[in-house]
């Protein structure tokens, strides 16, 4: 049946943001496949770790989070989950982490591959759980491991320290890479990395934000696809001209009065957490069959990274959503509520992300009262398929829709 | 005699309330010092008393609104007892942001009991080179900042100093008393645990106290008879179900890598003219530890050398459910002790388990394992 579908579908125009971005994201696959053939050194990299530094030393960098994302959308994450099992990790563990841990170990995985790592970059401003994991790659394919720690922040400001500290562990990274790889660090090449990386994050930030109009222009899965783009490629020059392709789209989209959302958007929410990648169709469908459009999420603001120099890049990525506190994380959200103006808030409470989900209790509480909007979870996992169960999904989004229905029809009458 | 010493040791370790009340009967302020390294001397040298928070075995009810139930049973009921009123009478509670469930811990503490004031320690992890040492100290501020809030106190260096010499002493003490205890297997392991467990919330110069008579009286005491020798690893392995079933199947703890055991009492201070810089190199010195970055996983060969040190037959990691640093590391811990040709088991626990037949089950095997090599 799917397969059907697929087949029907007309070829994608080339000039359009969704070509262009799905060119970008295999594009660096192949470039780092190219370049071990070369017999360059390829690194694996932590999602959030600062892409100026590889981008400005030119280094072919791989993504794992993206990696492990796209192997459990495309079938492979039970599978690679219980390698990594049966080499003992626990099944608690992120399930981003088993899969990578199994691709390390030399299992196989067609859905995406990946060449294998001479160095690995871990910055932990999402998670120490990406040190373990880093920590394992580094002991068991003897590479060496650079390490940017971005503590959790427990207050609302960065302070001074912090970037002091972090703009240290910087400096030495990239003094590690230019050993380690032979390339040499150009600040000229630097600002225009961050020049392009604004680009980027401006009109990615200006087009999430066209969320406003209602109905809003696009389906907010599209933003699912099109951020493995702004992690990995936002310094790069396609990326910046493919996000203002995606700006452009969406504007248009507006004024024309159409969407990337099919059929009649009549209710507005935000979705929080990873998305289900083994379960992208079922949660979408259990959305649009209910006239449910996802119009925003944490990313549309996560990846503003948007700087004035070297010491405001620092800032900028203690900022990222898991390294702030409670009161900062919910504001950011209560923000995107208003703006977009959401209607319900769709929580997944997700079994691998111990800190995502940590306190995601009482902030969605406190993010429901203040927008007055209901506020609904349902249990599963990123990348790890046996954590899900689609009658449960199925019940919440009901729940949610008929509190969201009930509540119009409230205002209608009144 | 050693038994009366023992009954302290039970005393505070069973009935951490009593503690509790004794010490704000007298007039003391309580700092309850969350896992897994905190600037405890800080705490101690302000005059407050600084008592352990690693959660206690009961069953979560009130903390199920704040945590899913993936989140390790230490942080979930540290919530659960101080929302049930059992941390009442204590000034603050410091928690240090060593692992993603502690950076939680902190952010639901705050609307889950906000009686206590919640204080943050954010260490650094890259916690070797020059410039971590600022980041380290300028933790240490806040947490100095706050406490002198949450108390009234004030810090002084030159009591820090003092604090710090009797945070080695006890150090000291407790690195001989493993040592002792390895040599007299006739001392259980639930009494060995009354012995930490007694640390994490005594006032260490009490504690150093008491070990000195311990070590005096068990030194007069004959050896028992030679048990299978263990080293234990992980996080806490403190659940009385499970010392049993060691205690029974005649396994002697020779050596520990426990987070809430050794792992507290292996560094020690330098201590130089300023009180704040030699902790924060102490915090830097410390190493082999699941929560602390370590590059190269030295942590799995220093476990293996110990076990080899000590004669040790078996190591028995304890995994403590949801703890992803431990759960990532006992793969390759396995694989080394294989390599090494010593036998390796795991069982997991947590603060709600009532059920140790499984774990028996585990053991028993671990026992036949190492009595057939
Ligand atoms: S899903 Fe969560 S735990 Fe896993 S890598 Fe991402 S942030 Fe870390
Ligand atoms: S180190 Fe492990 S047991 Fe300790 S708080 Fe973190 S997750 Fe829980």
């Amino acid at each position: 049946m799917a397969e059907e579908i697929k087949k029907q579908r007309p070829a994608p125009d080339p000039n359009s943001a969704k070509y262009k971005l799905n060119m970008i994201a295999k594009k660096a696959y192949d470039d780092a496949f190219a370049a071990k053939e070369r017999g360059e050194l390829v690194g694996w990299c932590s999602s959030n770790f600062p892409v100026e530094i590889p981008e400005t030393l030119g280094l072919y960098v791989c993504y794992p989070e993206n990696q492990a994302a796209g192997i459990a959308a495309r079938g492979g994450g039970e599978r690679m989950c219980s390698i990594a099992e049966g080499q003992g990790y626990s099944n608690d563990i992120c399930a981003y982490a088993r899969v990578s841990l199994a691709y390390a170990s030399g299992a196989p995985a067609e859905e995406q591959p990946m060449p294998l790592p001479d160095y690995v970059l871990c910055c932990n401003n999402i998670c120490n759980c990406m040190i373990k994991w880093y920590e394992n790659l580094s002991r068991e394919l003897h590479i060496p491991m650079i390490m940017i720690d971005i503590p959790f922040n427990p207050d609302y400001d960065v302070p001074d320290a912090e970037v002091t500290y972090i703009k240290n562990q910087f400096l030495d990274a990239i003094k590690q890479l230019e050993e380690i790889t032979g390339k040499k660090w150009s600040w000229d090449r630097y600002r225009e990395v961050m020049e392009i990386s604004g680009r980027t994050s401006r009109a990615w930030l200006e087009a999430t934000a066209t969320a406003k109009y209602v109905p809003s222009p696009f389906n907010g899965f599209d933003l699912l696809n099109h951020m493995a783009v702004m992690v990995t490629a936002r310094g790069k020059l396609e990326a910046a001209e493919a996000m203002e392709t995606l700006l452009r789209e969406y504007k248009e989209n507006h004024e024309k009065g159409v969407s990337t959302y099919r059929g009649e958007e009549k209710h507005r929410i935000m979705f929080e957490g990873i998305a289900c990648w083994p379960w992208l169709r079922v949660t979408a469908h259990g959305l649009r069959d209910r006239g449910i459009n996802m119009v925003t999420t944490i990313y549309a603001d996560a990846f503003g990274f948007i700087y004035k120099d070297f010491d405001d890049m620092c800032r900028v990525y203690a900022k990222v959503p898991n390294a702030i506190n409670l009161e900062y994380a919910r504001d950011k959200r209560i923000k995107l509520c208003n703006d977009n103006h959401v209607e319900g808030l769709l929580v997944h409470t997700n079994r691998s992300c111990k800190l995502w989900s940590g306190f995601m209790y009482e902030m969605s509480r406190q993010i429901g009262e203040e927008c007055d909007i209901p506020v609904v979870s349902f249990d599963g996992d990123q990348a790890d398929p046996r954590n899900f169960s689609e009658a449960q999904y199925d019940t919440r989004v009901q729940g949610l829709t008929e509190i969201m229905q009930s509540r119009k029809e409230a205002q209608n009458a009144g | 005699m050693l038994d009366e010493i023992l009954k302290k040791f039970e005393e505070a370790a069973c009935h951490p309330e009593l503690l509790k009340e004794r010490y704000l009967s007298e007039g003391k302020q309580i700092v309850l010092v969350a896992p897994v390294y905190t600037p405890e001397e800080i705490v101690h040298s302000m005059g407050l008393v600084p008592m352990g928070a690693w959660g206690g075995d009961l069953q979560l009810q009130e903390s199920k609104r704040y945590f899913p139930a993936f989140i390790c049973s230490i942080v979930q009921s540290i919530v659960e007892l101080g929302m049930k009123g059992a941390y009442e009478g204590v000034s603050a509670l410091i928690v240090p942001s060593l692992c993603d469930s502690l950076k939680v811990l902190g952010e639901n503490w705050k609307y889950a009991v906000p009686s206590i004031p919640f204080i943050p320690m954010t260490y650094p992890q890259n916690r070797k080179p020059e410039y971590a040492l600022d980041y380290t100290l300028h933790g240490y501020e806040r947490v100095i900042s706050d406490l002198q809030k949450a108390t009234g106190k004030v810090f002084s260096e030159k009591l820090l100093r003092v604090s710090l010499q009797i945070y080695n002493e006890h150090n000291e003490l407790m690195r001989e008393t493993v040592k002792e205890l390895a040599a007299h297997p006739e001392i259980s392991a639930q009494k060995r645990s009354w012995i930490f467990k007694s640390a994490t919330f005594l006032r260490k110069e009490e504690h150093s106290a008491l070990l000195r008579q311990f070590l005096e009286e068990l030194r007069k005491q004959e050896a028992g008879k030679r048990k299978l020798r263990i080293v234990t690893t992980g996080i806490l392995a403190d659940a009385p179900s499970l010392l049993k079933i060691l205690d029974e199947n005649g396994l002697q703890i020779v050596a520990d890598d426990i987070a809430a055991e050794s792992r507290q009492y292996k560094t020690d201070c330098e201590i130089g003219n300023d009180g704040l810089v030699s902790l924060a190199k102490k915090y830097a010195a410390r190493d082999n530890c699941s929560v602390l970055y370590d590059p190269y996983k030295r942590r799995v060969e220093a476990l293996v050398e110990t076990a080899k040190a000590v004669e040790a037959d078996g190591v028995l990691m304890v995994l403590t459910k949801f703890c992803d640093p431990e759960e990532f590391d006992y793969p390759l811990i396995r694989n080394a002790c294989n390599a090494a040709g010593l036998p390796i088991v795991e069982v997991e626990v947590d603060r709600q388990m009532e059920n140790y037949e499984q774990a028996a089950t585990i053991i028993e095997s671990f026992k036949e394992m190492m009595e057939s090599k």
